[in-house]
């Protein structure tokens, strides 16, 4: 294949040319209730090309009849001549690479029959359903797919790729009368088959939180002292920060650029976070990018100050910086835009925990877990599974509705305490830009403390 | 391609169904004013379901030749472990669809350079000091065939052109973001984009002046965007799917009033110049239209045809499919109404608030949310921060708010509406205009 795409590269009469391949196999099993809807094998293939000339744009072409990819790498040089740009687009210097690199499949999921996978799935859903009869419905998946990539490039790069995922999520969906309460579970790796076995009592937790919910008051709207969890905290770094330090955001615009320069201050010294696409076995974890480079740690925030942000290589070109491995596409469908990968707040003292942070609070919310998070850039939400309020410096009573809104220059700053007990918090779902959704992600944090955070809900 | 596959399946199963798509997108997009990229995207599948054994099995696949007895193999193995289902394939022939144009020349002919010279034309018109504009204009063609093994079959080409378009305002540390988009069938006309210019521009004048948010509970104007957060627990629980499973709140009360009386949504396939219509759905059932709420009653549940089978009633025509996974219930164009005469004229639009905010002595125009869809939706109960709101203080928009949250239950809400706008618009596949609801729970930081 890697020839294949070579030979077409070479024919192609653009400046700059690249094709990437795929061909994804991926299998899913679904219930809802106890009610199996679908247990299946997919198969998804097809092809993208991109090219650019000297004094013109992009020419982008996808396909999924891999045929016409000679007439296709014609026809991304034709679409980027049409494309005139007064101001050149430029790429950033990457060494070209040439690997082979697969990553491990853990258990290849191609091995393992469907009604296996549809005996896991229905033990998950089935321990949801156990927990109370106010469990009225259930949504549970299993997904995974084994993904080959090709990608060759005009300037050397020639990659294969081959990235497992794996995808086992569960809702909880209680109800007493008019009363309706939802507890969500979801664990995604990039991983196989053995590393989703013997999950049941999360998913048993899990409906069990829904059945509890039913009882609790909604959490009363304004501002309070916020303790978030390890998998909230991640969700706040990707939405507080990350998008912002996607450079595509800054890189055409001057006012963004001054905003966001390089060594102002966003938060106090306490404040670490970072990407990290080449952590070892990660969900957001790959060893190259869609524009073939080499991932890698980058340092965001470094004692709350700004100290990096994340690149393609038509940004950091622009931006005078070096490219990070962060041009990301979700599939052939698609060009590589700037992504996350696996984001973090880095852990705080090691002996630093939970209690810590919530000791001298008098009244204040615990934030835990992660229904989700959606950022306009200066602000933000981030919409936790359950809170409980904290009266005197204890955990006291399970509150729900708990929406955190955001602001990048008031919330980031007043992140006072974080805790030493950091974990990688690995779900399924992802992140959504561009049309792009659900691109693979992961995040990461300790316990983290903010001062004073703004809480939707009656007043 | 679909006779072939269900000749094939018929052979080795009782019943099939399938569904061929291909899908043919030119885009072109402006980054910061300046034209960066043109694109083509070329795609086409096919989604194959059998009933094996009276058990339900799919299979689907992108190949360019698919194996007709590969993709049969594997159904069938998707069969072996699925559920029992009776479903009843319609039997309806092409010639008797019920006609609805899906396919304008116009935007099919439309070439590069046209659609270049369409976004050229909308980031001159938006332009302007200290601002950022991004455009996107992308044309879709998409051809689709239906087919059963009762002799079901359907056909249609259709076209679809979005025009987006977002400026970004960032001064110090405030950043303002406005977005609107026109979506259609047909090409837009000089008055589309008149008016989508007018709507950027309204709402990001009124946007410059920053003011404090009130708190407490309050009136609030939801603009046709800013009313997804109201909208959507709505369309999750009139789905026969929540139905059936337990999960929806309004299961079992069709016919009772539990909306304000002058509230009517329609989910409606037949609505001419919609990308979303079409004369038959993805599962061979003839489009026709479902009162979901009838002057405040709660009207008729939207089924495919599994879950129609299971809860012993008609399908609405609203099974959907991708050439992946198993059909599932999807709406179409959802319609507000608020009279029995159909849409208001839209040249109110421009109009923040559509003309019911001058009674309002304190309160907010609430235009985007952040983060809806994300929480117990289809509990009816929401809390999001605003992304784009202004507060009203004796009738008159004073300015922006910022730090800001709004929180309620949508289906008590809409039990009393305190007025409907004259700015109704389409918005995606939604056509509503702003609603006035009271006793909205605003917080502030």
């Amino acid at each position: 294949m890697k020839d294949r795409l070579a030979a077409a590269v070479q024919q192609s009469r653009a400046d700059y040319t690249e094709i990437r391949v795929e061909r994804t196999w991926s299998s899913s099993v679904a219930f809802r209730g106890r009610r199996l809807e679908t247990a299946t094998v997919s198969e998804d293939q097809g092809g993208f090309v991109r090219a650019l000339n000297k004094g013109y744009g992009w020419g982008i072409a996808s396909f999924t009849s891999l045929d016409e990819l000679p007439g296709m790498v014609r026809r991304a040089n034709e679409l980027s001549r049409a494309v005139r740009l007064d101001e050149p687009i430029r790429l950033a210097d990457t060494a070209p690479q040439v690997a082979d690199a697969a990553l491990d499949l853990d258990g290849d999921v191609r091995g393992i029959s469907l009604a296996d996978k549809k005996s896991l799935l229905e033990t998950y859903n089935g321990a949801m359903l156990a927990v109370s009869n106010a469990i009225v419905d259930t949504q549970s998946s299993y997904r995974d797919e084994v993904s080959e990539v090709w990608y060759v490039n005009s300037e050397g790069t020639a990659l294969y790729q081959l990235r497992p995922e794996v995808v086992v999520s569960g809702t909880a969906i209680g109800r007493r009368n008019g009363t309706i309460e939802k507890g969500l579970e979801s664990i995604g790796l990039r991983k196989g088959w053995r590393s989703v076995q013997a999950f049941e009592d999360r998913f048993r937790v899990t409906a069990q939180r829904a059945v509890d919910l039913l009882d609790a008051p909604r959490v009363r709207g304004g501002s309070y002292p916020v303790i978030l969890d390890n998998e909230l905290a991640g969700v706040f770094i990707h939405e507080a920060f990350g998008h912002l330090s996607e450079a595509d955001f800054v890189y055409e615009n001057p006012q963004a650029r001054e905003m966001m320069t390089l060594g102002r201050r966003f938060g106090k010294p306490v404040l670490n976070a970072g990407d990290n696409g080449a952590e070892r076995g990660l969900r957001g974890t790959l060893p190259y990018d869609d524009e073939g480079t080499p991932t890698q740690d980058t340092p965001l925030i470094r004692e709350g100050i700004l100290v990096g942000r994340l690149h393609s290589r038509e940004t950091a070109a622009k931006l005078g910086e070096r490219p990070t491995g962060n041009a990301r596409a979700i599939s052939f469908r698609h060009p590589p835009i700037v992504r996350m990968t696996n984001t973090y707040i880095a852990p705080g003292n090691a002996g630093v925990g939970f209690q810590d942070l919530i000791s001298d609070l008098k009244l204040g919310v615990y934030a835990c877990g992660a229904f989700g998070g959606q950022t306009m850039l200066e602000n933000f939400s981030f919409t936790a599974g359950w809170g409980y309020m904290i009266r005197d410096g204890h955990v006291a009573e399970l509150v729900k509705d708990v929406v955190l809104a955001g602001n990048l220059f008031q919330t980031l700053d007043r992140i006072d305490h974080i805790a030493g007990d950091f974990t990688w918090n690995q779900m399924g779902g992802g992140c959504g830009k561009g049309g792009q959704f659900p691109l693979p992600v992961t995040e990461g944090a300790p316990h983290v403390r903010i001062e004073a955070a703004l809480i939707g809900g009656d007043v | 391609m679909i006779d072939r596959l269900l000749e094939t399946a018929r052979r080795k199963v009782a019943n099939a169904d399938a569904l061929w798509r291909r899908e043919e997108q030119t885009a072109v997009a402006f980054e910061a004013g300046r034209l960066k990229a043109a694109g083509i995207s070329e795609e086409a599948g096919v989604n194959l379901r059998v009933l094996a054994g009276g058990r339900m099995g799919v299979a689907g696949t992108t190949s360019a030749a698919p194996d007709p007895e590969e993709l049969v193999t594997r159904a069938r193995a998707s069969a072996e472990l699925g559920e029992s289902v009776e479903l009843a394939f319609p039997t309806v022939a092409a010639s008797q669809l019920p006609p609805i144009p899906t396919f304008f020349d116009r935007t099919a002919n439309a070439s590069l350079d046209d659609l270049i010279r369409l976004g050229k034309g909308l980031v001159e018109r938006l332009e302007r000091p200290g601002c950022q504009v991004n455009v996107s204009v992308e044309r879709e063609i998409a051809d689709t065939a239906v087919g059963n093994s009762a002799g079901a079959r359907g056909a249609y080409r259709g076209t679809g052109i979005a025009v987006a378009a977002d400026v970004t305002r960032i001064a110090g540390d405030d950043v303002l973001m406005i977005y609107d988009h026109y979506v259609g069938a047909d090409m837009p006309g000089d008055a589309d984009l008149e008016a989508l210019v007018r709507s950027i521009e309204t709402r990001l004048t009124a946007a410059l002046t920053v003011v404090a948010p009130p708190d407490g509970a309050l009136p609030v104007v939801f603009t046709p965007a800013g009313l997804a957060a109201v909208v959507l627990p709505l369309e999750q629980a009139l789905s026969g799917k929540t139905v059936l499973q337990g999960s929806s709140p309004l299961a079992g009360k069709v016919g009772e009033m539990l909306f304000d009386e002058r509230l009517s949504i329609v989910d409606d396939p037949l609505t001419p110049g919609r990308p979303a219509s079409r004369p038959i759905d993805d599962e061979c059932v003839p489009s026709r239209a479902t009162g979901l709420v009838e002057r405040g009653r709660v009207g008729r549940f939207v089924y495919d045809l599994e879950t129609a089978a299971r809860a012993q009633t008609q399908s609405t025509g609203n099974g959907q499919r991708g050439f992946f996974g198993k059909p599932r219930i999807g709406y179409t164009n959802i319609f507000f109404r608020m009279s029995a005469d159909g849409p208001r004229d839209t040249a109110s639009t421009a109009l923040l608030g559509g003309g019911l905010i001058g009674d309002l002595d304190d309160g907010l125009v609430v235009d985007d949310l952040i983060g809806v869809g994300q929480g117990n939706v289809i509990s009816g109960v929401f809390s999001h921060p605003v992304g784009l709101a202004y507060r009203v203080q004796r009738g008159e928009i004073t300015g922006r708010v910022k730090d800001a949250a709004v929180a309620g239950n949508a289906y008590d809400l809409l039990k009393k509406i305190g007025g409907f706008g004259t700015d109704g618009r389409w918005l995606g596949a939604r056509w509503s205009p702003s609603l006035l609801l009271e006793g909205v729970s605003v917080a502030r930081r």
